[in-house]
C-alpha cells in the first residue's frame, strides 16, 4: 500500500450547509486552496432535509390586529412599525434553550441572521414571497414573531444547493465519498485528517493548515429518528478520539411529529400554518401543558406532553404510540401551497392525504445539541478554560457553540449553521493568510487506520454490527430518551458498555476494497458507541432537568448547581471525564426566569 | 395501496456486479420477511445487515429528499426509499432491482455518475446576479416564486437522467436534470444571463436533442415535469433577443415592491 499524502490548505469535512459555508466563505476571501471531504455526495447532505425555515428578523410580516396568536399574518405596509426585534429573537433563544445557551453567542446568531438570510437570496436562493415580493415569513414554535424564513416546506433543499452551487463558482475542490475516519491532532494542533477513498478502498491522509468539522448531528443512536443514515456522528467521535472535548452532549432534541412509525419529519411548520396535536379522544391536549403557545410551544415542552398523553393512555394507532397532526381545517389551497413536499410524504409512507385526514406521527429523536465546543468564529476549545485546538474549526450541529442550549428553537438551526459557518469560513481564512504552518505529522495515522480495518476485516466473530446497533438504539430510546432517571441512565451506561466489548467480536461481511458501505457502516457503529456513553454519562451526573434533559427524579430545572455546560474528555481509561464550564449570561438583560408557555 | 395483511416472505431478486471479480452481472435472490410498511430501501438494509453485507447501493435520508437510492425497480427508475415493497411484489412474491440504466456500474446498484455532474456543471447552476445588489431582498412576485417551485424541487437523483433514451445513446446531451436547472436559472428575475445560458443550450447537445419521449416525466419520483421546462427553453431560445430584453426591464424594477393587483 502506498501512503502518497493530499495536501490543501484547508480542509473541510462535511459538505452540509455549514461545511460548505466555511469552505466557500474561505475561498470568497483569499484561500485558493479548499476542499471538501463528504461521505455521501454534497447534494446528499442531511441539511437538504430541513423543512420549515431560517430565523431571521425581518418584520415583512405581522400578526392581522385582533386575531390573536393562531390567526393569519399579512405584509407590514411600508413605514409602519415592526413586530419583531433583535432582543426578542434573543429572549426567545434564551428562554428556548432554558438558559443554557451562551448569551454573547445567541446575540451574535441573531444579529447576523438578517444579513445570511439576504445573502442566501442575492445567491439565487428562492424563497416563498409576500404580496408585495419581500421574502416571506411564518410562525414557529418558540418564536414570539413570525420570523421564519421559508421555501414552500423545502427550505433546506434550496439552501443547500444554492450554497453548494456557489461553492463551485468559488472552485472549492470536493471529494465525494470519501469516508473521514480519523483527525490528526498531534501536541493541541490540528494536521490533517485519515479518510477512505470509498470507490477505490485506498486509505490516504489529507494534510491541511486547517481541518473544519461540519459533519452534522448524532441522532442514528436512537431507534425513532428524523435523522438520515449518515447522522452517525462521525465528527464528534473523531473529535473526541483525538483528545477533543464534547460539550453537552446530554442534550438532544426530541421532535414532537415524526412520521408515526418512520421518524421522518412533518415539519413544525405544519402546526406554523395552524395544524393541530389531538390525542384518541380527539383533545388538543397541549390545551393542558401550554394553554398560551399551545401546539407552538418549543419542541422539548411539545414531545413530553406527547410522551405523557402516551404514557396515559391516550395514544393512537394500534400500539397507542401515536398521536394525530390535524391539518384539514388550513384547506386544500394553503397545504398545496405551503406544505406540498410534507403532504406528499404522508401519502407515500402512510397512505395518508393529510387534505383529508389528521396524521398520525410520535415524538422522534432529531437534534444534537451538544456538540464540540467553539468560539463563536468556529475555533474549537480544548477544555473547559477556553484554551483553543491550533487549527481546529466546526460548525453547526457537530459544534457547540452554544446557541441552543438544551432545547433548539426550530429554525435556528439552519440559521445557525449558516451564521457560524460563515462565521468560520471567514476565521479559517484570516488563520490561513495570517501565516498558519503545514505542520508536520510525526505519527503513522495512515498505517494505524490501516492496521484498524485489516483488524475489522481479520475479527470474523459471531456478531453482527445490525444487532449491537439495534440493541444501543432501543436503549438510548428506551432509557436515555425523552424522560430520564438515575436507574435507567446507569441501567443505559452498564448496557453500553457490555455493547462495546460485544463490539470487538463483530464479523464484516464484505472485505473487498471496491465501494465497501459495509465497512463504513461498521465504523459508524464504533462511533455511536463511543458518544453515547458520553450522552448517557452526562445526562446521569446532570441532577436536574433543563430543557431537552428531563429527569423524572429530578424534575426541576437546579439554576444554583447546573447553569453550566458539561465537558467531556475521553479519560485514559477510555470512559468519558466530566469537568463542567460556565454559561455566558448578560445577567441584567437576560437572567434565568421560569420556564413557561 | 398497500393494506398490510400482508406479513409473508418475499423474494429481492438483485442484480450484482462487482467488476474487481465478476465478468459480467448476475442476479442473486434473497429472502426477507416482508413487515408492515416496510419499504425498498429497508428490505434493502436487512438483506445488507443481516444476509450478505456486500449488497452495495446508496442511501442516506429516507424519506425522498436526498437523492441517493434511486435504482431500478421492477424495470423502473425510482427511489428505493420512498417505495413500498408489498406495491412491488409480483404475484409470486417476488420484486427485482437493478442499478440504474445507462451509467457504468460501479458496483450492484451503485452507478458512476461522472456525465451527470459534468453536465449539471456545464449549465452552471448558480444564479448570475446584477452588479446592483440590494441591502435587503430582490423583489420577486409570487407569480415568479412559483414558476421556479417545480424545478427548485429537483433532488438531482438522476432517474430523469437515466431513463432518457437520448441519454442512453449520446452522454454529450445535456439530459433532463440539468436542462431544468437552466430552466431554474433562465426563468429567475434575478439572473443576468438568460441571453447567454439560452445560447449555450442552442447547441446540437442541448434543447433540441430531446425527443419529447416523456420518459424523464415517468420517472420523475418528485413528480415533476422536465420536458415542459425543456419545452419552455426551446421557445425562449427562439426569441432570445426579445427575452434578453423584457428581462433588463424587469431587472430594472427588481428592488421595488411587486404593485398590487
Amino acid at each position: 500500500m502506498t501512503n502518497d499524502v493530499i495536501i490543501h490548505d484547508v480542509v473541510v469535512v462535511g459538505a452540509g450547509l455549514a461545511g460548505t459555508w466555511a469552505a466557500m466563505t474561505a475561498a470568497e476571501n483569499g484561500v485558493k486552496d479548499v476542499a471538501i471531504l463528504s461521505k455521501i455526495h454534497p447534494l446528499r447532505s442531511h441539511s437538504g432535509a430541513a423543512q420549515g425555515g431560517i430565523a431571521a428578523v425581518l418584520n415583512n410580516v405581522r400578526p392581522v390586529a385582533g386575531t390573536g396568536p393562531r390567526g393569519p399574518l399579512e405584509q407590514i405596509p411600508p413605514g409602519e412599525d415592526p413586530v419583531d426585534s433583535f432582543d426578542l429573537h434573543m429572549f426567545d433563544t434564551i428562554k428556548g434553550s432554558d438558559w443554557l445557551g451562551d448569551q454573547d453567542a445567541i446575540e451574535i446568531l441573531v444579529k447576523d441572521a438578517p444579513d445570511v438570510v439576504f445573502q442566501y437570496e442575492h445567491m439565487g436562493c428562492v424563497f416563498s414571497r409576500t404580496p408585495d415580493g419581500r421574502i416571506a415569513q411564518r410562525r414557529f414554535g418558540g418564536h414570539s414573531a413570525p420570523r421564519a424564513n421559508f421555501s414552500a416546506d423545502r427550505t433546506g433543499l434550496v439552501l443547500l444547493h444554492t450554497i453548494h452551487e456557489q461553492a463551485l463558482f468559488h472552485n472549492v475542490k470536493f471529494y465525494s465519498e470519501w469516508y473521514v475516519m480519523d483527525l490528526i491532532i498531534e501536541d493541541n494542533i490540528a494536521r490533517g485528517v485519515v479518510a477512505i477513498n470509498v470507490l477505490t478502498g485506498k486509505i490516504q491522509m489529507i494534510r491541511a493548515k486547517a481541518v473544519m468539522f461540519g459533519t452534522g448531528g448524532y441522532g442514528q443512536a436512537y431507534k425513532v429518528t428524523s435523522n438520515a443514515y449518515a447522522n452517525t456522528g462521525d465528527g464528534v467521535a473523531m473529535a473526541y478520539d483525538a483528545g477533543a472535548p464534547l460539550m453537552d452532549m446530554e442534550f438532544v432534541q426530541f421532535h414532537p411529529t415524526g412520521l408515526y412509525r418512520h421518524g421522518f419529519l412533518m415539519t413544525e411548520a405544519c402546526r406554523g400554518e395552524g395544524g393541530y396535536l389531538i390525542n384518541k379522544d380527539g383533545d388538543r391536549f397541549m390545551s393542558k401543558y401550554a394553554p398560551d403557545k399551545m401546539e407552538l410551544a418549543p419542541r422539548d415542552l411539545v414531545s413530553r406532553s406527547e410522551q405523557t398523553e402516551i404514557n396515559e393512555g391516550r395514544g393512537v394507532m394500534e400500539d397507542g404510540q401515536g398521536l394525530f397532526l390535524d391539518m384539514r381545517h388550513l384547506g386544500r389551497e394553503k397545504i398545496m401551497e405551503r406544505l406540498p413536499e410534507v403532504r406528499d410524504l404522508a401519502i407515500a409512507f402512510a397512505h395518508i392525504d393529510a387534505i383529508d385526514e389528521p396524521v398520525p406521527i410520535q415524538p422522534t429523536a432529531h437534534y444534537s445539541m451538544g456538540g464540540i465546543p467553539t468560539t463563536a468564529d468556529g475555533e474549537v476549545l480544548a477544555n473547559a478554560k477556553g484554551d483553543l485546538v491550533t487549527g481546529f474549526f466546526a460548525a453547526g450541529e457537530v459544534a457547540c457553540v452554544s446557541v441552543h442550549g438544551a432545547n433548539r428553537l426550530g429554525t435556528n438551526s439552519l440559521l445557525e449553521a449558516s451564521v457560524f459557518g460563515r462565521r468560520a469560513g471567514h476565521a479559517i481564512a484570516d488563520f490561513v493568510k495570517g501565516g498558519a504552518r503545514l505542520y508536520p505529522v510525526t505519527s503513522d495515522p495512515v498505517k494505524r487506520n490501516h492496521q484498524q480495518v485489516q483488524q475489522l476485516f481479520d475479527n470474523d466473530g459471531p456478531e453482527l454490527v445490525e444487532d449491537i446497533v439495534q440493541d444501543l438504539k432501543t436503549t438510548m430510546t428506551n432509557k436515555a430518551g425523552i424522560y430520564r432517571n438515575e436507574e435507567d441512565l446507569k441501567s443505559a451506561l452498564d448496557t453500553i458498555h457490555k455493547l462495546q466489548q460485544r463490539f470487538k467480536n463483530i464479523r464484516v461481511m464484505d472485505k473487498s476494497s471496491r465501494f465497501n458501505t459495509n465497512l463504513s457502516m461498521t465504523l459508524e457503529a464504533k462511533h455511536l458507541l463511543s458518544f453515547s456513553e458520553v450522552i448517557v454519562q452526562g445526562a446521569l451526573n446532570r441532577t436536574e432537568s433543563r430543557g431537552a434533559h428531563s429527569r423524572t427524579d429530578h424534575p426541576k430545572r437546579d439554576d444554583e448547581s447546573w447553569l453550566k455546560h458539561t465537558i467531556a474528555h475521553k479519560g485514559e481509561d477510555g470512559r468519558p471525564q466530566l469537568s463542567y464550564k460556565d454559561v455566558t449570561l448578560y445577567w441584567d438583560r437576560f437572567p434565568p426566569q421560569e420556564r413557561k408557555y | 395501496m398497500s393494506n398490510d395483511n400482508s406479513q409473508r416472505t418475499v423474494t429481492v431478486s438483485i442484480q450484482r456486479f462487482d467488476p474487481d471479480v465478476d465478468k459480467k452481472p448476475h442476479m442473486q435472490d434473497y429472502q426477507v420477511e416482508m413487515t408492515k410498511g416496510m419499504t425498498i430501501l429497508d428490505a434493502l438494509h436487512e438483506i445488507k445487515t443481516h444476509q450478505d453485507g456486500s449488497v452495495t447501493y446508496r442511501r442516506s435520508c429516507r424519506h425522498g429528499i436526498c437523492g441517493s437510492c434511486a435504482m431500478l425497480i421492477n424495470g423502473r427508475n425510482t427511489l428505493a426509499c420512498k417505495t413500498p415493497l408489498i406495491d412491488e411484489v409480483n404475484h409470486k412474491n417476488r420484486v427485482t432491482l437493478g442499478p440504474l440504466p445507462y451509467l457504468p456500474i460501479i458496483k450492484d446498484m451503485v452507478v458512476d455518475r461522472t456525465t451527470f455532474w459534468q453536465q449539471y456543471l456545464r449549465v452552471k447552476p448558480w444564479l448570475i446576479p446584477p452588479d446592483d445588489i440590494p441591502e435587503k431582498e430582490f423583489r420577486m412576485s409570487k407569480e415568479e416564486v412559483k414558476a421556479l417551485h417545480d424545478a427548485e424541487s429537483c433532488i438531482m437523483c438522476g432517474a430523469c437522467y437515466s431513463s432518457c433514451t437520448v441519454i442512453g445513446l449520446n452522454k454529450h446531451y445535456v439530459g433532463p436534470h440539468a436542462l431544468l436547472k437552466a430552466f431554474m436559472r433562465v426563468m429567475d428575475p434575478r439572473d443576468e444571463a438568460p441571453g447567454q445560458r439560452l445560447a449555450d443550450l442552442d447547441g446540437a447537445d442541448g434543447v433540441y436533442r430531446c425527443h419529447t419521449v416523456f420518459n424523464c416525466i415517468d420517472a420523475c419520483p418528485k413528480g415533476l415535469n422536465p420536458t415542459q421546462a425543456i419545452e419552455t427553453l426551446r421557445k425562449l431560445a427562439q426569441k432570445r433577443k426579445k427575452f434578453e430584453t423584457t428581462r433588463r426591464k424587469r431587472q430594472q424594477h427588481l428592488q421595488e415592491s411587486i404593485p398590487a393587483k
